[in-house]
């Protein structure tokens, strides 16, 4: 039964899909050692001309041998069509071997398309390119390439900061071979690195652990090895690094007792779907009014609740950071979309808004529209502009616009991100992620967080 | 020889499948050392004067061609040196021939001559029956006469010439003798035949679709995926592939983003970009077979002077995972299994035979190393103690679709070439 299967497999390519079936797209096809899928082809032939002599079969062969030219001795390869397979046998001193090259339904004028089928199925198996060959060779052993490309990730992603040169001598490697292997990616992840310079540039401005942000990155990186989608991996690391510097901004943040930040930028590298967005959403809140009203007791309050949540919650993050790729591409999604739209289109953000704040129009947008497609209402504490009406001590009436807490829904909460809000001072001790400030003057423009949050809304969608 | 060894094992391909397809193993290197060490380039500066690379030439030859002539001459014979020379007095000179050519283009003279004049158009030898030769040493040249071929030798040749000086002042020749072939270390004997696959000139880049299948069923010979068991286990006697230069074709020379304008060419890459992918699409099917050396020729991404430095192996991202890839110098030497390789990427042989009167390529191959000079006539322009050498000129792949196979075992080589079929069905798809 099972080699009858592969008669029907050749006849369905041949007859139904109309293919150039070649020894060698037919051995990598059915994984299947050369020689043998040689013999498949010329029983095939020999089986469907049996049946059915007017078969519409085309038959290309190889035959190699000995020529004898000038009085030297010549060996020849040559691929020959079915008709010529005899005229050329005779010419030859010595045949050296005869198989079946190809089968295909429709005459071939030259061998241009063989040609093209076998380099297009090389072309797809180009790792294991000797799998099905008769020759193995001891020596050839490739250099560890999946740690080399996951180390030279990780050197990408450390590249941002001064101390990553002792990265490589970490490499199994000789350096020259190493640099050069290594350099090839860092000049394409140069371009992502340089964003994520940017982000991270700004979080080296608040953050005085930035090293120790890297480090974790790195060794995040390192413990996901091994992955097979090399691309991945990497918006992987750059979402682990962008998720390190979050959670030790978070850190910093708690050394510096400006917890409040915590919230914000422990929700966002959150694992989890709805939390995320929810998290995010909530992010938001306590940032502002942190920000603006540190010195409103409520803000600590909810701070503190969020915070003592937010604990427990980084600690769960913590853990999961360290887990390989599968678990964190919800994550990707999102700190993707977040980082695409930090990295390649710096533009919903204005571009007045170009260098501090361009990590953080990624966060600003991301949690509010983010928290959306919730469709969570959470009752949330907002800062409300109010106009505050009272009399002073003059006994003169005294309307202020004042940003007061107020607990509100989704929508009450997009007006308020519609007012800018002041300038945050970035000099704000705050070491969490700048996102996090950033996200009050962030929200310049209505249109600008809504064009932001639009196109985030669509960045999830699409990198799913 | 290799068809023949490959034809001793039945053809076992045109039946049915079995299920036991052997698979052979490649022949392990037994010994290989790359002495191209002296052809690496340190730092690379272009202060030197040429007369210090001659005065060193000579310094070197001194003593072997002194000895080379007391053998041909005799003991007695008298070596002096230019200034000792006597008129009429037999004697042994040993010098560096400078060949005066007026055929030579000179970029003094295109430089000087302004404007309007056409440069010289390029020919295929600049002999001319007017040539003189002029033998230098440390301190004077001497022009010379007789009974020496003009034509047939080039500058920057080492050689003793026996004869007197007349009163005009020219030497006049009676003898010259080279240095010959230097002492060899007789090689191990091999037990088995062992494989080395020359190609040169593969092309790369230069458009020629039916270069292109050649060249992938000259991979698909070497890995062991083309032929029947016979043939692959001759195949996995090749211990090493040599690429002797010229990967990339002549076409991907083009100069198009000097001479366009800019706004042209902004978005186009170079040709050799996509040439240099298929090469290392290749290099990485090949190095996962077998050892490979790449030496760079004068099409390659590499510097222009002769000794050329190895391609760098950034260009080679797929192929440089695996060891078996050496990305070697032009000329490149090693010892594999026992035997020494010298060999160059062929622009030296070009150049002497623009130079000289010698027409064929094995001939001035040949030549070289009796003078024991690869390339007399950079920077300018086997044997009699029973030494076995062979000399293998490459046929450029491109055209020919044609490789060297050389059994290290008795220094045989054949050549194997490779061929489709195209439209015009005349059988002289398999002639020469």
């Amino acid at each position: 039964m099972a080699d009858q299967l592969y008669l029907e497999n050749i006849d369905e390519f041949v007859t139904d899909q109309n293919k150039i079936v070649t020894y060698k797209w037919l051995s990598y096809t059915l994984g299947v050692h050369v020689n043998q899928a040689k013999q498949m082809l010329y029983d095939y032939v020999e089986r469907k001309r049996k049946e059915n002599s007017g078969a519409q079969l085309h038959v290309t062969y190889l035959v190699s041998g000995s020529l004898i030219q000038n009085g030297l001795s010549c060996h020849k390869v040559a691929v020959v069509r079915e008709d010529k397979l005899e005229a050329v046998k005779s010419k030859l001193a010595v045949t050296a071997s005869i198989h079946v090259y190809s089968i295909q339904k429709a005459m071939l004028k030259d061998s241009g398309p063989l040609f093209n089928t076998d380099y297009d199925i090389l072309k797809s198996n180009l790792q294991n390119c000797s799998k099905f060959s008769a020759i193995k060779c001891a020596a050839a052993v490739p250099r560890a390439p999946v740690e080399s490309s996951s180390e030279k990730f990780e050197q990408a992603n450390l590249q941002v900061s001064s101390d990553t040169n002792h990265e490589l001598s970490t490499n199994g490697h000789g350096p020259p071979t190493s640099k050069q292997v290594s350099q090839q990616p860092k000049g394409i992840m140069g371009m992502f690195a340089s964003k994520a310079a940017s982000k991270t540039q700004d979080t080296n401005k608040e953050t005085k652990t930035e090293a120790k942000e890297l480090t974790n990155a790195s060794s995040a990186g390192s413990k996901a090895p091994g992955k097979v989608n090399v691309m991945s991996n990497f918006f992987g690391k750059a979402a682990m690094s962008k998720l390190k510097v979050s959670l030790d901004s978070e850190q910093a943040v708690k050394e510096e007792k400006t917890v409040e930040q915590q919230p914000v930028s422990v929700i966002e590298p959150k694992l989890a779907a709805p939390t995320v967005l929810k998290k995010s959403s909530k992010k938001v809140e306590p940032v502002k009014m942190q920000q603006k009203e540190k010195k409103r007791g409520k803000q600590l309050e909810l701070s503190d609740d969020e915070m003592k949540e937010t604990e427990n919650m980084k600690k769960k993050k913590r853990k999961r950071i360290k887990l390989p790729e599968p678990d964190s591409s919800e994550d990707e999604v999102i700190l993707d979309s977040l980082g695409a739209y930090e990295a390649e289109s710096p533009s919903p953000p204005p571009p007045a808004h170009a260098s501090p704040p361009e990590p953080a129009p990624k966060m600003e947008p991301a949690p509010p529209s983010v928290k959306s497609p919730s469709g969570e209402n959470k009752r949330r504490r907002k800062r409300v502009l109010k106009s505050k009406t009272f009399i002073d001590g003059d006994g003169s009436m005294v309307t202020e616009k004042v940003y007061e807490s107020e607990s509100c829904t989704d929508s009450e909460e997009e007006l308020k991100m519609k007012t800018p809000a002041i300038h945050r001072p970035p000099a704000m001790t705050v070491k969490k992620e700048p996102k996090e400030e950033r996200k009050g003057p962030k929200k310049g423009a209505a249109a600008l967080g809504k064009a932001s949050r639009q196109a985030s809304i669509t960045g999830f969608f699409q990198k799913k | 020889m290799f068809s023949e060894q490959a034809a001793q094992r039945a053809q076992t391909l045109l039946s049915p499948p079995s299920t036991n397809n052997a698979t052979f193993a490649r022949v392990p290197v037994v010994t290989y050392s790359n002495s191209s060490q002296p052809f690496r380039l340190g730092e690379r500066s272009f202060n030197r004067q040429y007369a210090h690379i001659y005065a060193t030439r000579l310094v070197q030859m001194r003593p072997f061609l002194e000895s080379r002539a007391q053998q041909h001459w005799g003991t007695e014979v008298q070596i002096k040196k230019l200034c000792e020379l006597q008129p009429a007095e037999k004697c042994c000179v040993v010098g560096t021939l400078f060949k005066a050519m007026l055929l030579q283009p000179s970029i003094l003279r295109e430089v000087s001559e302004e404007h309007n004049l056409v440069p010289q158009p390029p020919r295929s030898k600049y002999i001319h029956p007017d040539d003189e030769l002029v033998l230098e040493d440390e301190l004077q040249r001497i022009k010379l006469e007789g009974n020496i071929a003009v034509s047939r030798l080039v500058t920057g040749t080492v050689l003793a010439v026996l004869g007197s000086v007349r009163d005009d002042g020219k030497f006049l020749v009676e003898d010259h003798c080279f240095a010959e072939l230097a002492p060899q270390k007789p090689a191990p004997t091999l037990d088995s035949d062992r494989f080395v696959l020359l190609v040169s000139g593969l092309g790369l880049g230069g458009g020629g679709g039916e270069s292109l299948l050649g060249t992938q069923l000259l991979v698909d010979v070497v890995t062991g995926q083309l032929g029947d068991e016979g043939e692959q286990r001759s195949a996995a006697q090749v211990s090493r592939v040599i690429l002797a230069g010229n990967l990339l074709s002549h076409s991907t020379q083009s100069r198009d983003s000097i001479n366009k304008a800019k706004y042209l060419t902004k978005k186009t890459q170079a040709a050799s970009v996509e040439a240099v992918k298929m090469l290392d699409e290749i290099l990485l099917q090949l190095s996962a077979s077998v050892p490979v050396d790449v030496m760079p020729g004068e099409f390659d991404p590499t510097n222009y002077t002769l000794p050329q430095q190895p391609l760098h192996p950034c260009m080679f991202p797929l192929a440089t995972a695996y060891s078996t890839l050496q990305l070697v110098t032009n000329p490149y030497q090693a010892t594999i299994d026992g035997v020494r390789f010298l060999g160059t990427s062929g622009q030296n042989v070009s150049d002497i035979f623009r130079y000289s009167s010698m027409e064929d390529h094995l001939e001035i191959l040949e030549w070289t190393l009796r003078v024991r000079h690869i390339s007399p006539t950079a920077p300018d322009t086997l044997g009699p103690e029973g030494q076995t050498v062979l000399l293998v000129a490459v046929p450029d792949f491109s055209t020919t679709q044609t490789a060297c196979l050389v059994n290290l075992r008795g220094l045989a080589c054949q050549p194997i070439s490779f061929s489709g079929f195209g439209a015009d069905e005349d059988l002289g798809d398999l002639g020469p």
